[in-house]
């Protein structure tokens, strides 16, 4: 079979089943089934194949330990310490409430490399507050679920460890290359929030004195050291991602159970098993994703595109713009990890002939990925915050799309300056860049 | 029949809810080995801890049948009538049975192919492994044989 026929059973048979709310992991095991049959030289039985090889990964068991430390340190009560800290950082700015929301949302995102645990947590904390402050709820919804994508961007980051794993990228290069693009989308999620804050009159609180800002420095602090311990024990050599990811849990468990005394051990199996099932669905979805991109390389359609592509001359920039463009459309429709298996292997090759860096390739991906966490139709973070707020997702849009527009921008800088992600990178880890 | 079912799902969440609580042993026990000389250096650790991912993997994948978790996209506009309703439920059930099928059938080679195989590092038999797959096909039949009940009489109901 040709890349083309391939691609015509493989792409439509998706799109269908998925169309009839068949879910995702479902359909593209489905998909891939015709062509199996077809060819003579290929059988059913590589699909459990691809699927075994792909979960026989000691890279990706970090997926269900960030979820999890990231699980018990909200069930700690650390978010209520974010919180009082980031208040007391930058209450006093108009429309105090959305600033604390976006910078609490930062620092939980060192914290945690997941995105949806960050809207349920900090959503369940700031969203009722904001309502009585008289903020609208559209407005809270959507301010919680846009600064919620930090957690992917900002490291540790779940998808950077799945990217980095797939695609044999340094996943200490990608934590550090996220970080600076991680502070400019909390600096434009701000300026949305002064603008919303402005028209709508918003309140603020009062300035916080500085005994008041160290207090709740020194009581952050420890759920603070996290991002310091995950990166720069991986950066420094001195544990695997997947070790961190433990570390991180052991860290979690520490913090919640000795120093604040807020879990205990009945708390335990309900976090353990719902970590478990959230990280078991996403990664479910990794085997059949792996065995539809596998059929896509097996017929060459990576190599098809770039061939296609190549008399036009894209070079690094109009391939950003091409990446980014791909990522954010199969974004609003499937979730991230089976997208990055599927389109990243497309792409990549794309990617290499206009001599783009991976880890400039993989941070447009990531950061793409991100909006599709709050892009409908299928945008996990707006789902989790409509459902926090109580209201429906099609109310929340219009907000949504407004404090999108600024994080586009940063998105659009980062594909010009490539060098702005990679400095970081650079200089901490030269040898492995 | 519905007793036995929950039972058996209740164990499916025992069952993941001990394997995720297992899983941080092993690569505990890696690091503390690494920079410590209590613990002996085991090999297996890292063997071990990717096994009982996969089980967590396939048994969360069984849980999240029952409960309609696995991720499913809204594009079309809800279905009006009752028969509407239950014809495209039907029809998601319909398919998820089509990939339990698969596994089982092209799970079985998988098995056979199990026995003949001991793992890297431990030796441990790796049918323990590949077995995981038709069970979860087998699983994921019960669970939706146990809802074609509930489709039909949706589909017999008046619309209110």
């Amino acid at each position: 079979m040709t890349p083309l026929e391939v691609s015509a059973i493989l792409f439509p048979l998706f799109i269908i089943l998925v169309i009839f709310r068949v879910p995702v992991a479902i359909a593209l095991g489905l998909a891939c089934i015709p062509v199996f049959l077809l060819e003579e030289r290929l059988t059913p039985f590589l699909l459990m194949n691809e699927m075994f090889k792909s979960y026989n990964s000691f890279i990706l068991l970090a997926v269900p330990f960030f979820l999890l430390a990231a699980n018990i340190m909200n069930a700690a009560g650390i978010t209520d310490r974010l919180v009082r800290l980031s208040r007391a950082m930058v209450g006093h700015l108009p429309g105090g409430l959305g600033h604390v929301n976006v910078v609490v949302s930062m620092l939980f995102a060192g914290i945690s490399g997941s995105s949806t645990a960050d809207a349920a947590g900090i959503g369940s904390l700031l969203i009722p507050q904001m309502k009585r402050q008289g903020y609208s709820t559209s407005f809270s919804v959507a301010i919680t679920a846009c600064s919620s994508v930090m957690g992917v961007v900002i490291p540790p980051s779940i998808l950077m460890v799945v990217w980095g794993g797939l695609m044999s990228v340094s996943i200490g290069g990608l934590f550090l290359a996220g970080v600076i693009p991680g502070i400019l989308i909390a600096g434009s999620q701000m300026i949305a929030v002064y603008i919303f804050a402005k028209i709508y009159n918003y309140p603020m609180y009062p300035r916080s004195s500085f005994k008041e800002f160290f207090v709740a420095v020194f009581q952050a602090l420890p759920p603070l050291m996290t991002p310091l311990i995950i990166v720069g024990g991986i950066v420094g050599g001195f544990f695997t991602p997947t070790e961190a990811s433990v570390i991180a849990v052991l860290y979690s468990v520490v913090l919640g159970g000795l120093f604040y005394r807020t879990i205990g051990v009945h708390n335990l199996p309900s976090i353990l098993y719902n970590s478990a099932a959230f990280a078991a669905i996403s990664l479910f979805c990794i085997g059949t994703a792996s065995a539809f991109g596998w059929l896509l390389a097996y017929f060459k359609v990576p190599l098809a595109i770039v061939q296609f592509l190549a008399p036009y001359g894209v070079g690094p920039t109009s391939t950003g713009l091409i990446v980014a463009g791909c990522f954010l459309l199969i974004g609003m429709f499937i979730d991230a990890i089976p997208a990055i298996i599927i389109l990243g292997t497309v792409l990549w090759p794309l990617a290499e002939v206009s001599q783009m860096h991976p880890i400039h390739f993989a941070i447009i991906g990531v950061i793409s990925l991100a909006f599709g966490l709050v892009t409908p139709p299928y945008g996990l973070c707006l789902l989790i915050a409509c459902k926090v707020g109580d209201i429906e997702v099609k109310n929340a849009l219009r907000d949504v799309a407004i404090v999108l527009c600024p994080m586009l921008v940063v998105l659009l800088i980062v594909i010009f300056f490539p060098e702005l992600i990679l400095a970081l990178p650079k200089m901490l880890m030269a040898k492995f860049i | 029949m519905k007793k036995i079912i929950d039972g058996y799902f209740s164990f499916l969440q025992i069952v993941l809810t001990m394997l995720m609580g297992i899983l941080i042993i092993p690569v505990t026990m890696q690091i503390f080995s690494r920079y410590s000389e209590i613990i002996p250096r085991y090999i297996w650790t890292e063997e071990l801890s990717r096994f009982c991912f996969i089980w967590i993997i396939l048994v969360g994948a069984m849980i999240a049948l029952r409960k309609n978790e696995h991720f499913a996209v809204d594009l079309l506009p809800p279905p009006k009538t009752h028969k509407g309703k239950a014809i495209s439920l039907f029809f998601v059930d319909l398919m998820a049975f089509g990939m339990a099928v698969i596994f089982v059938v092209w799970g079985w080679p998988l098995i056979k192919f199990g026995l003949l195989q001991t793992s890297e590092m431990a030796d441990l038999p790796m049918v323990f492994i590949y077995v995981a797959w038709p069970i979860t096909g087998i699983t994921w039949m019960l669970f939706l044989s146990e809802r074609v009940v509930d489709h039909i009489k949706l589909f017999r109901s008046v619309a209110p």
